[in-house]
């Protein structure tokens, strides 16, 4: 159960009402902490970071061009 | 005599090099004689010894495509067998109800990008599909989202228009955590759903992937679940820390759930891949085995055929001169 970080007594917590998802942010915290490491620890974690893959919509049966999602989320 | 017994063997079938799917195809038959008016001679010894070579080479490379199948599942497996714990608490809380009924249903197939994988792929799509079809109905709404160029290949042929999105090239980069999030954010920003099923080859051991079915509910449906009693009925007797509301914590866990059970069930998927790819390049390399047995016999029975038809030729030959 994660209780809001701000400890606000907001309705939504910060995160949310700045429309991301509770994923987007536990994956933000990651890298912060990732980030904290020091050599040669801090290589191997960013190596765990990597991020590829083509998406693509598909609209009435037919796919649109693929969006290539390609970063290693630095934050 | 010699030539009897040599026009018999002419007819044997000689075998065609394997093709992609060596346990289905086995013993394709082409008959490559070339059958002069007199029928001395029939297949040359350079055709078989060249269709020797080729199984051959298809033999090393079906053996080093083993090796290197069974070299990346070690290290893959480790990590499956450590993702389980992610779901687990998850389905202690939640459960996993694959009977729910629910408006809109989106079914997530995890499929790989590469082939000769052996029959992974396709019985996740026919799973695919059935549960297409066990969700669909009047006022009900079902969409693909797939993962895996070969998934995607399948559902096209006939159910394009009910594909929401395909994601490929998943596993330039090992697998991790962070990917599989970021693709679950995208997935759930852009397809609206009451239940999410997601399809994959659950990894038991090196020869057996059942596929599996995973069930994740929107909060909406789980609030709706939990009023009409059984196993979510007791979410209410769990305190909540901090300053969130109920509904709060119930949106959080089920986007956390599902990213964990999504990152589970590609691992898993990963693993069967690999350990269906070994299983195939093994029997792949055993038939070429049995092949180049059979062509051997076929090139040794050719080669001594045609030594002696020399032969009967040259003393022919040589008793015509002298008689």
């Amino acid at each position: 159960m994660a209780s809001a970080a701000a400890g606000s007594s907001a309705a939504v917590p910060f995160w949310r009402a700045a429309g991301m998802t509770y994923i987007t942010y536990s994956n933000i915290c990651a890298s912060l902490v990732r980030s904290c490491l020091k050599e040669p620890y801090k290589s191997e974690a960013a190596s765990r970071e990597k991020v590829h893959f083509a998406i693509s919509k598909w609209a009435d049966g037919k796919p649109e061009k693929p969006t290539v999602r390609s970063d290693s989320p630095e934050e | 005599m010699a030539m009897a017994a040599f026009r018999r063997e002419g007819r044997r079938f000689l075998l065609s090099p394997i093709s992609h799917k060596p346990s289905t195809v086995a013993r394709s038959a082409i008959l490559s004689e070339e059958f002069h008016p007199s029928g001395t001679r029939s297949i040359s010894t350079q055709v078989v010894r060249n269709r020797m070579k080729s199984v051959r080479n298809i033999q090393k490379i079906t053996k080093a495509m083993k090796m290197v199948a069974a070299s990346k599942l070690r290290a893959v497996q480790v990590r499956t067998e450590n993702s389980r714990g992610l779901w687990q608490p998850f389905t202690a809380l939640l459960g996993d109800v694959p009977s729910v009924d629910v408006k809109k249903n989106v079914i997530v197939t995890i499929t790989s990008d590469k082939g000769l994988c052996g029959g992974i792929n396709s019985t996740s799509v026919k799973i695919s599909k059935s549960l297409y079809k066990f969700t669909s109905g009047p006022e009900k709404e079902t969409k693909y989202v797939v993962l895996g160029e070969k998934g995607k290949v399948q559902l096209v042929r006939d159910s394009k228009n009910s594909i929401e999105m395909t994601i490929t090239e998943l596993q330039k980069n090992p697998l991790n955590y962070t990917q599989v999030s970021v693709l679950a954010d995208d997935i759930l920003k852009n397809v609206e759903y009451d239940a999410l099923r997601i399809i994959f080859n659950k990894f038991h051991s090196v020869v057996s992937f059942i596929p599996t079915v995973s069930t994740i509910l929107s909060p909406e449906v789980v609030e709706r679940e939990s009023e009409s009693g059984g196993k979510l009925g007791d979410l209410d007797s769990y305190e909540i820390e901090g300053s969130e509301t109920k509904a709060e914590v119930l949106q959080n866990l089920a986007e956390f759930q599902f990213s964990c059970v999504l990152f589970n069930a590609a691992l898993e998927n990963a693993c069967s891949e690999l350990g269906a790819r070994m299983s195939a390049m093994d029997s792949s390399s055993r038939n070429a085995g049995e092949m180049l047995d059979r062509l051997t016999l076929t090139y040794n029975r050719t080669r001594q055929a045609s030594i002696t038809t020399e032969l009967i030729e040259i003393i022919s030959g040589a008793s015509a001169l002298t008689g």
